[in-house]
């Protein structure tokens, strides 16, 4: 049981990074990776919006769309339940606590339609019913495990940005150019943790 | 204290070219017709000025007052008269107020204060008021007011006075034969120094390329209580921070000052001035200068009134034999370019270096490699390749988090990088910058 | 057909609970924000030049709708666009007259003397060495340190003189404070006739380093007759601002070394070469 989480843990953080080798959640990983300040702001609403879609897509699966029938609405009713819980939490964050509203509200709207989001719950959804991420709680840990990767792999790029702002880059290669062949030297990076697990 | 000094992070070793006038006697200069002295020769307020145009002056009379603490007052290089209070080119580029006199061939003395006659028993304060009023100044390049030096804030202990004979810089040896020639009067300005801050004792700090220098001073030091010590040769040695560090192994915090490690340092040239006022009853008025460089006829070390135009001075030596293509008061290292012969000697100016267009190359600034060679020797162990980079880009905060304002622009960096990037330009700018930011949060 | 109509059913019977669900929670942790900063924002530039003083036209716009700024204090905003967000906001907005930057320099390369300079290429860094490479004090260095600062490309770096093309000038400001030689002043718009220099030395110094600079013979001043279009200061002429000469005046002077000049014709480059 400790091992399979701890498999989860090491799987969804480095070897099947969700930005660096499953490729999901580009655009806010190029967005938001100007500077480390936005990063961090957007990897903590990464981090709570995943977990919490995770838990709440997991049993809306199990417990409604599994015993219907209705398996192939999963995206539809996915899409549905990630954008209303971003609101929801969106609407309450702002009354109840404004500071934290200030620091992470204007990252949730852009999490809404976030890929990576939605296929974390989608991983979840399709696993092999004996396997852990098929549990309410194995899911909701493969979430928060998945957005610590997602948290890690935009801090790490948001740094190198940084530094990438200092560099003389030549004309050709200015802006996206030089942050995607960035990226891809880091997602190269993480390939060494293949076979970790 | 240890008898053998420590040798600081980093540093270089440049071509000294120190034997063009290293064996040349300090010379007078003789008066001339008139002196252009700049009004601001201080770090810190500038003076008030107490003459008017048409005034007539005695020779170290007052022309200005001190304007406040941190301020020194301005004395007249000789007898004669105010000509005009106008603007003439000032050592940074910049027109700067200046008080132009003309001589009246008398060079008579009008000294506004007596000679101590029995400084060993002279309440210190009275020598430190003696030190304000005769308005000496760091004489080695920063013109730092010694006085404000010689008074911790309340609470603030001084244990070490270090007198920086070091003169790192290449080309220099102004200090070197002062030295050597009024050894007695460095080590008496030491003894003074001493007493003013409660001292028993200072220390006299040389490198160990002047061995005559060394053996002189040692001569006389035991007479005062003086301890004269051989420093490795290592640019920037001179530096005060190195300079503490290498005596009594004291590392200066960043943003501090010498006595935030119970230090206090002097120029052996400010000792000499101090010793002049105290004894002689002279404000600081002249200073040993080092006309030098290879285009320079004639190199050597002159004793140049202040308000003296560099022009004068280079025609005193004999003139030039090619037409130079820098103009340097200062070293080559820390030095600052001309781009006039109108700028005139100022209390700081430790030189007047010519370069000629032979020895000077031509680099475009290329990228930085990343070879580390400027980490390797900057003697603040700061990250000259990082800064300049975020200076380049105008990330002056990020200078700031990088230590830029430890930089001591020594010029050791751009003097390695192989890259031939302007490193020090972009401190300096840095720096300006930051404070700046820093002037307008207030 | 069955498995559709439940498929239907079943997603629109989830729509409709977290619709309603989000209905009532919007309903119950309601907080009171005023529509109005958005619709502020939507009609002003998004250029965030920072031209009125706030951190960017979100943080104006908020400081209009609060009452705290004016339109007006746009620099960027065109009349209409004032006129729109007052309207907007039922309040009514301050004239303001359109400012543009002019940079009190015309030395370029060819009409001055400049030494040999071999650092950093930035006016801010190269006053460090030697107050800058040109014979002047007072002249543009030409490294573009105001260029790099207007976020409209409105100046161009024209044979190491900057220059500022009026019409595409907003008047946001940020170029004068880029300047470490001050050569930046923003004047009215609808004035043309400028003078571009700065230099209060003698004339025959600036003659020496500079062959377009105002050398104060006030053949301008005295074209422009009983009327004081034109203020002396000193050994430099100033156009007055208060009471702006018509740019005939050009014309009928014959500067000497046209240091007066049409800001509409330096910004064409029809001045080049005419110094004599």
């Amino acid at each position: 049981m400790l091992s399979e989480f701890l498999v989860i843990t090491v799987g969804a953080i480095l070897v099947n990074n969700f930005v660096l080798s499953k490729f999901l959640g580009i655009c806010p990983f190029l967005g938001v990776s100007k500077k480390l300040d936005t990063a961090l702001g957007m990897s903590g609403a990464v981090v709570f919006v995943m977990t919490l879609a995770s838990l709440v897509a997991s049993l809306v699966n199990k417990y409604l769309l599994v015993p219907a029938g209705l398996e192939f609405l999963q995206t539809l009713v996915f899409i549905v339940v990630i954008a209303s819980l971003v609101q929801l939490v969106e609407i309450i964050l702002q009354k109840v606590s404004a500071k934290l509203y200030e620091s992470l509200g204007i990252f949730l709207p852009l999490i809404t339609t976030n890929c990576a989001v939605l296929g974390c719950v989608v991983l979840n959804a399709k696993a092999a019913p004996e396997a852990i991420q098929s549990t309410w709680y194995g899911a909701t840990i493969y979430g928060f495990c998945s957005a610590l990767g997602f948290a890690l792999a935009l801090i790490l790029f948001s740094s190198l940005r940084e530094k990438l702002d200092l560099a003389n880059v030549p004309k050709a290669f200015e802006g996206t150019a030089i942050s995607l062949v960035t990226a891809g030297i880091l997602a190269m990076a993480f390939l060494g943790f293949s076979g970790l697990v | 204290m240890s008898d053998k000094p420590r040798k600081f992070k980093g540093g270089v070793h440049p071509d000294d070219s120190k034997a063009l006038s290293k064996d040349k006697p300090i010379q007078d200069a003789p008066l001339l017709d008139s002196y252009k002295v700049i009004m601001h020769q201080n770090i810190g307020a500038p003076p008030e000025l107490l003459v008017k145009k048409g005034d007539t002056v005695k020779k170290g009379a007052l022309l200005a007052k001190a304007g406040g603490f941190v301020s020194v007052p301005l004395h007249a290089p000789t007898s004669g008269t105010v000509k005009m209070i106008d603007k003439c080119p000032g050592p940074t580029g910049m027109a700067v107020p200046c008080i132009e006199i003309t001589a009246d061939g008398e060079d008579e003395w009008g000294s506004p204060f007596e000679p101590v006659a029995d400084w060993q028993n002279t309440d210190p304060a009275e020598l430190k008021q003696r030190v304000w009023d005769a308005g000496v100044v760091g004489m080695g390049g920063a013109g730092f007011p010694a006085h404000v030096k010689l008074s911790p804030p309340e609470g603030k202990e001084i244990d070490t006075l270090i007198l920086n004979g070091a003169e790192c810089e290449p080309y220099l040896t102004a200090d070197h034969r002062l030295m050597l020639e009024q050894a007695e009067d460095v080590v008496l300005g030491a003894a003074i120094l001493a007493r003013i801050l409660g001292l028993e004792t200072a220390v006299i700090g040389v490198e160990n390329n002047k061995p005559d220098a060394i053996e002189k001073l040692n001569e006389i030091a035991s007479k005062y209580n003086v301890k004269v010590q051989g420093l490795p040769v290592n640019y920037p040695q001179g530096a005060e921070k190195q300079l503490i560090y290498a005596i009594t192994g004291r590392e200066v915090p960043i943003g501090g000052l010498p006595m935030d490690v119970k230090c206090v340092v002097q120029n052996v040239a400010s000792a000499v001035a101090v010793a002049e006022a105290v004894v002689k009853g002279r404000p600081s008025i002249e200073r040993i200068t080092t006309v030098t460089g290879k285009p320079v006829v004639n190199p050597g070390n002159w004793r140049f009134r202040i308000g003296t135009p560099v022009e004068k001075a280079l025609e005193l030596v004999g003139g030039v034999n090619e037409q130079p293509a820098k103009l340097l008061l200062g070293g080559p290292m820390m030095g600052i370019a001309q781009s006039s012969l109108g700028v005139t000697v100022m209390k700081n100016t430790s030189g007047i270096l010519l370069i000629a267009t032979d020895e000077v190359s031509l680099y475009t600034s290329e990228p930085c490699i990343r070879c580390g060679r400027c980490v390797e020797v900057c003697p603040m162990s700061i990250l000259p390749a990082t800064i300049s980079q975020a200076v380049e880009n105008k990330r002056f905060d990020w200078a700031e988090e990088l230590n830029v304002m430890a930089c001591i622009e020594c010029g050791s960096c751009s003097y390695v990088c192989p890259s031939h990037r302007p490193l020090n330009q972009h401190f300096k700018r840095g720096k300006i910058e930051i404070q700046a930011q820093l002037r307008k949060k207030k | 057909m069955n498995i559709a109509l439940i498929a239907i059913l079943s997603a629109g019977v989830i729509g409709i609970i977290l619709g309603v669900v989000i209905g009532i929670v919007a309903k119950v942790f309601a907080v009171e924000v005023d529509e109005r900063v958005e619709g502020v924002e939507d009609l002003l530039p998004s250029a965030n030049c920072g031209g009125c003083g706030y951190a960017g036209c979100a943080d104006f716009a908020k400081a209009v709708v609060g009452g705290d700024a004016n339109p007006g204090q746009c620099p960027v905003c065109s009349p209409e666009d004032i006129t729109n967000i007052s309207e907007y906001l039922g309040i009514s907005a301050e004239e303001k007259e359109k400012m543009v930057a002019l940079i009190r320099c015309a030395g370029d390369c060819a009409n001055t003397v400049r030494s040999l300079y071999n650092g950093v290429r930035d006016c801010r860094s190269a006053v460090l060495v030697a107050g800058g490479a040109k014979g002047c004090d007072h002249g543009c260095l030409g490294f573009g340190s105001c260029a790099d600062a207007c976020p409209f490309g409105a100046i161009e770096i024209r044979d190491g003189l900057a220059v500022v093309h009026p019409e595409l000038c907003v008047g946001c400001e940020n170029c004068v404070s880029a300047c470490p030689k001050d050569l930046i002043v923003m004047v009215p718009a609808a004035v043309d006739v400028h003078v571009y220099c700065n230099s209060p030395e003698k004339g025959a110094a600036k003659r020496q380093v500079c062959k377009t600079a105002c050398i104060g013979c006030r053949k301008c001043v005295k074209a422009s007759g009983e009327e004081d279009h034109m203020l002396v200061d000193g050994f430099l002429v100033k156009t007055n601002y208060e009471n702006p000469p018509q740019p005939e005046l050009v014309e009928a002077s014959a500067c000497p070394t046209s240091a007066l000049r049409l800001a509409s014709k330096h910004a064409a480059g029809e001045y080049e070469g005419v110094s004599k």
